[in-house]
């Protein structure tokens, strides 16, 4: 074997073509011999996430990406990612986009274009449904410091809980960057598994005889000057509160001015199409692409994708049982179906749709999507304040 | 305020967790309940 390897050595020092041979073969077998096991797993979380794309129609427009950019970062030598000092595609779109957290604050643009705060105006006693069920961002963030994170990842973690993927974004990139992408990935699949994790605990927390309560439809309509002063009134008062949040609301409240102004709708239909879809677009493939084997396969992401579930659940608990608390204090003609208090996570307008659904299951004809949409859109309002307020008070602990 | 948030600061993590649960929640619902306020003094505004 020795005498082998010296006469290889000897041929390649005196027949240089032959050592260029050899080369030439290493590089071009160099992506079979630098595939890992952990690449493999990830090949098959990628694979995992673009089948519940496509086949379970589970946020198809943020998993699909995610799921390639996962096999994409993952094939050997990572091009797509950065190669011999030289970044590829996929760090330029991180640098540009996440790492500044531009992406989200795009996607704030878009969201806050589609939304109607109407219903929140008709009926704007929701809007504490919005607070209330901001309940599991805070408790996951205790849990997640009793399992071992330090305060700045366990906020990270808990903003999960917001059911906002642009927030869980921008908290997770200004606090917890090592842990943004299972983050990510934990807040869009469990927005899209809504439907499947509030309905059993709703049913565990109320009597078949709450889930029956009947609301009153308010038909008033409210003020085009109110829905153009909201927006602008938003924004300051959370500069004030918590001048962090800024970018966040800003964003948000900016798309809704665009919306409501009335005299920009093509600025307007342009936020609601072409930009959300491509920053939707961009978005993905890029958090895809932060899933390296190496930061993703460990035990802290298991971690993760678990309290975001918690945290789904104790949203979704914290609403309903704040709703079944405010019953306490009304009148009996005037009891709010405590449902509605599950629809103040910001999963918009998924979770308006399950309430409905399940007022409807529970009693034919009990109509209650107007308050539930208007609980919905606090939440989406409620969650980016709990996000600023999260980012305004950790500093203030730790360094 | 100051005494509460040197308190904390040399508190453990979960320690601070709670402080930033209390804080965040109060804060949440203020800001929501002057929002609230804010839409029903409006109504009641445009109805004048």
């Amino acid at each position: 074997m020795r005498q082998k390897a010296l006469y290889d050595a000897l041929i390649i020092l005196c027949c240089p073509s032959y050592a260029g041979y050899i080369r030439g073969m290493q590089d071009v077998f160099i992506g079979f011999t630098s595939i890992t096991w952990k690449m493999l797993v990830m090949y098959g979380i990628g694979g995992v996430l673009i089948w519940l794309a496509i086949k379970k129609q589970y946020e198809p427009m943020l998993l699909l990406p995610i799921g390639f950019g996962a096999i994409l970062v993952n094939l050997p030598l990572a091009i797509a990612w950065e190669h011999e000092g030289v970044p590829g595609f996929l760090r330029i779109l991180y640098d540009a986009g996440i790492a500044n957290e531009l992406f989200p604050l795009l996607i704030f643009i878009a969201v806050g274009a589609m939304i109607d705060f109407g219903p929140l105006f008709r009926n704007p006693l929701m809007i504490f449904f919005g607070a209330a069920a901001q309940f599991g961002i805070f408790a996951t963030m205790i849990i997640a410091t009793l399992l071992g994170f330090d305060l700045k990842t366990a906020a990270s973690i808990g903003i999960i809980g917001a059911a906002d993927g642009p927030t869980a974004i921008y908290v997770a990139t200004k606090f917890a960057r090592d842990y943004l992408a299972p983050i990510s990935v934990a807040a869009y699949s469990y927005m899209s598994l809504v439907p499947l994790i509030q309905p059993p605990v709703i049913r565990l927390l109320t009597t078949k005889e709450e889930r029956r309560i009947h609301m009153p439809l308010h038909e008033k309509q409210s003020p085009q000057w109110l829905k153009i002063l909201f927006p602008i009134l938003v924004t300051m008062t959370a500069g004030i509160v918590a001048p962090i949040s800024v970018p966040l609301v800003g964003s948000l409240m900016f798309g809704n001015l665009i919306r409501e102004s009335g005299v920009v709708e093509r600025l307007s239909q342009t936020a609601q199409n072409e930009l959300a879809y491509l920053v939707t677009l961009l978005l993905g493939i890029t958090i895809g692409g932060s899933m390296s084997a190496e930061k993703f396969l460990n035990w802290d992401t298991i971690l993760i994708l678990a309290m975001g579930l918690v945290a789904f659940i104790f949203d979704t608990a914290g609403g309903v049982l704040f709703a079944k608390f405010f019953n306490l204090f009304l009148p009996r003609d005037r009891k709010i179906n405590p449902m509605i208090g599950a629809c103040g996570i910001s999963a918009f307008p998924m979770s308006a749709r399950v309430i409905q659904r399940m007022a409807n299951e529970e009693e034919r004809g009990n109509i209650i999507l107007m308050q539930a949409i208007g609980a919905n859109v606090s939440g989406q309002l409620g969650s980016i304040i709990a996000g600023g307020l999260v980012l305004a008070l950790v500093p203030l602990l730790v360094k | 305020m100051d005494g509460i948030l040197e308190f904390l600061r040399n508190a453990g993590a979960t320690e601070q967790a709670i402080g930033v649960s209390v804080g965040g929640l109060v804060g949440v619902f203020a800001t929501m309940a002057f929002f609230f306020i804010m839409i029903v003094v409006a109504d009641r505004f445009g109805k004048h």
